[in-house]
């Protein structure tokens, strides 16, 4: 069987590096990704079609959002799968056998406790300086949600899971992951409703205080802080599945 | 308005206290001094860098740069914060866990746990 996965490794390995060599060089004007109009086309019209600076978020969030839409569901299903695989109801007859489980209910350390108060509530006004200004500036829904879950990791780290899922707890983080993904979802259906395309904003100037192309930006705002909702709930739950062995009890 | 001579000054300082604190990782004998080199190469010397590109964005004074300016001193409080804990929160963790002392006569002691 070792013997089988070893050949398939060769061979896929073998016929990814012969497609190497047809690669264009780096920074060719020549190559179809640099030279295709497409390309040329976002980079000249996306500021007078959607009102937004920053190219990378337009083309994510908009030109290509149906994409996006579907990375934020394979982010929730990731974290779903883990959920499933991990997550599992606290060992208690492992008890009985003698075999202890580690507990560290020690005090928690002055020092790293005053520091990690006051360094929480910067990290999530931070993720949500990224989520909200990712449309102007690099940043957006994926960067600011895995900040701002990280704080809330850095609070199971310093203290332990237990001061984490005060604020963020099982329930909570699967209805926050879903909620993402409903306000991302909701944007294209109510483009729908309106008489557009799926996730076609231009139309969203009907019930928004905007121009058309201004209905674009605020949209992309929108559904980036779906994404980002998505991203924060999945982010600690990865955590504290791994983190506690799936029993949700205690972190490392 | 601000000299670039200074930003190169602050920059090559920074430097240094890096170079020192990699010596340090690797020559120090145990884990508490090694520790201790580690912390103060990130806090002291990325301290000195940022402040030197800092001033380097402050070399004519426009609203952009400044704003610039105010980003990368945020960026050095936060190490200051970050730093210094983390290498408490290492350390502590390595005395709890039993990392012996070095002793200058050659033996290791134990460190009272």
């Amino acid at each position: 069987m070792k013997s089988f996965a070893l050949i398939a490794v060769i061979v896929t390995g073998w016929l990814l590096l012969s497609a190497v060599s047809d690669f264009p060089d780096w920074g060719d004007t020549e190559s179809p990704a640099n030279d295709y109009r497409l390309s040329q086309h976002y980079i000249t019209e996306t500021f007078p079609e959607t009102s937004v600076p920053n190219m990378v978020t337009a083309v994510l969030a908009d030109y290509r959002g149906y994409d996006t839409m579907f990375e934020t569901v394979v982010i929730f299903v990731a974290g779903i799968a883990i959920m499933s695989i991990l997550r599992r109801k606290p060992l208690d007859h492992l008890k009985d056998k003698g075999k202890e489980t580690r507990t560290y209910k020690k005090d928690p350390d002055l020092i790293i406790d005053t520091t990690c108060r006051l360094m929480i509530p910067i990290i999530q006004l931070f993720a949500l300086y990224v989520v909200a200004h990712g449309h102007h500036s690099p940043g957006g829904g994926f960067q600011g949600g895995v900040i701002f879950g990280a704080s809330f990791i850095l609070l199971a780290l310093s203290r332990d899971l237990q001061a984490a899922q005060r604020w963020v707890p099982e329930k909570r983080v699967l209805n926050l992951a879903g909620v993402g993904i409903l306000i991302y979802s909701g944007f294209g259906f109510a483009c729908m409703l309106l008489g557009s395309n799926f996730l076609d904003y231009e139309i969203l100037h009907k019930i928004m205080p905007a121009t058309p192309i201004e209905a674009r930006s605020h949209s992309m705002l929108g559904v980036e802080i779906g994404v980002a909702f998505t991203c924060t709930a999945i982010m600690f739950s990865i955590y504290s599945n791994l983190a506690s062995n799936g029993d949700m009890k205690e972190t490392l | 308005m601000i000299p670039a001579t200074i930003c190169v000054v602050l920059v090559c300082i920074g430097i240094l206290f890096f170079v020192g604190g990699a010596v340090g990782i690797i020559r120090f004998p145990d884990f508490y001094t090694r520790m201790h080199a580690a912390g103060k190469g990130d806090t002291m010397s990325v301290f000195l860098i940022l402040m030197g590109l800092a001033a380097y964005q402050l070399a004519d004074f426009s609203l952009a740069n400044i704003l610039v300016a105010g980003k990368i001193l945020f960026i050095t409080i936060f190490i200051m914060w970050a730093s210094p804990t983390s290498t408490h929160a290492l350390i502590k963790a390595g005395f709890e866990e039993g990392q012996k002392l070095w002793t200058p006569n050659g033996e290791k002691e134990d460190s009272g746990k």
